[in-house]
């Protein structure tokens, strides 16, 4: 009896906290300039496997995933995998980076506004990376805070694409 | 109720017991929205992460800290300081080398772990002075997260009272 009590009072902890809304819409209905300056909606890409990824140059962790995401992006991207890049960000510096690590995915320059954005779908300590999945149904399927190891977006990519 | 009977209530009842064990977690799981929540659990908001306070050190000089703890560090370069009054006078900084740290991107960047102190020097400050100390900081965990730069305050009141230290008494060796 007391290990089922221990039991679900362990899954309920690790579902406790701060709850991210599950329907994308609030994030798929953001608009935010591309780093050459260009409005880009996030709506164009729904139906996509979207994972949007919060990062900023002058956060090391961010750079370390990013190559990760730029094979996945070109390995499953006409399959239905979008990555999308919000950089919390100066323009300047985030065109340079790109260009340097030849991104293939757009990258959106956010701001600081970006992380109070990011704080709405759980980003409690306003921290970077950040990265939000979204199925194709327009579900946030997961939300990470540090870096999302390569086994586990295999797995998403697996499972939702 | 004879032996036999209470003896398959209790094995009925563990039965019960053990599925509700393997299920409980698992339909509490599949009701919670899956995000990575045993990490930000472990992880420092930014003021705790890098503490700041500030303490009067002299007449015109303030110790400022960052009293950071184990498995977090602060850039060097993003480091900044502004009082209010503006008119205490706040010399360029001298700030300790750090620890260089490579970065891909970046090459040796200086890093701060444990406690930095800072010491401002208030050129313009009047005795007895209040000042508000503005810090901004900016670091990261070793855990793979960084924040964006924090601004944390702290108000210190200057000493009152002479400026010139007492002589100390003079020595020779002729008397």
């Amino acid at each position: 009896m007391v290990a089922a009590v221990v039991a679900l009072a362990l899954g309920v902890f690790a579902g406790s906290g701060y709850e991210a809304p599950k329907d994308g819409s609030t994030l798929l209905a953001i608009s935010l300039p591309d780093s050459k300056g260009q409005e880009q909606a996030l709506a164009q890409w729904r139906g996509k496997l979207l994972v949007v990824n919060f990062w900023a140059t002058w956060c090391e962790p961010c750079r370390d995933e990013m190559p990760e995401f730029v094979r996945s992006q070109a390995r499953f991207g006409d399959k239905g995998l979008q990555f999308v890049g919000i950089a919390v960000d100066d323009p300047a510096k985030v065109g340079t980076y790109i260009q340097q690590i030849g991104l293939n995915y757009p990258a959106l320059i956010g701001g600081m506004g970006a992380i109070e954005l990011s704080k709405t779908f759980g980003n409690t300590l306003s921290a970077l990376p950040f990265t939000i999945i979204v199925d194709r149904k327009g579900s946030i399927v997961h939300t990470q805070l540090g870096v999302l190891k390569p086994a586990q977006l295999q797995g998403f990519i697996d499972k939702l694409l | 109720m004879n032996r036999a009977e209470v003896a398959r209530r209790r094995s009925a009842h563990a039965t019960i017991v053990v599925i509700a064990s393997l299920a409980a977690p698992i339909v509490a799981l599949a009701l919670a929205v899956p995000a990575d929540l045993a990490r930000a659990a472990d992880l420092l908001p930014p003021e705790r992460a890098f503490p700041f306070s500030a303490l009067a050190s002299g007449p015109q000089t303030v110790e400022a800290r960052f009293n950071v703890p184990d498995g977090y560090y602060l850039y060097r370069d993003k480091i900044r300081f502004q009082v209010e009054p503006a008119s205490a006078g706040l010399a360029p900084l001298e700030l300790p080398a750090g620890k260089l740290k490579h970065d891909e991107f970046f090459g040796d960047v200086a890093t701060y772990r444990g406690l930095l102190k800072v010491d401002l020097v208030l050129k313009s400050a009047a005795p007895g002075q209040r000042i508000l100390i503005k810090a901004e900081a900016q670091g990261c965990a070793d855990a793979g997260i960084c924040y964006p730069p924090i601004v944390q305050t702290a108000t210190v009141t200057l000493p009152a009272g002479s400026v010139v230290p007492p002589e100390a008494p003079k020595k020779s060796w002729f008397n």
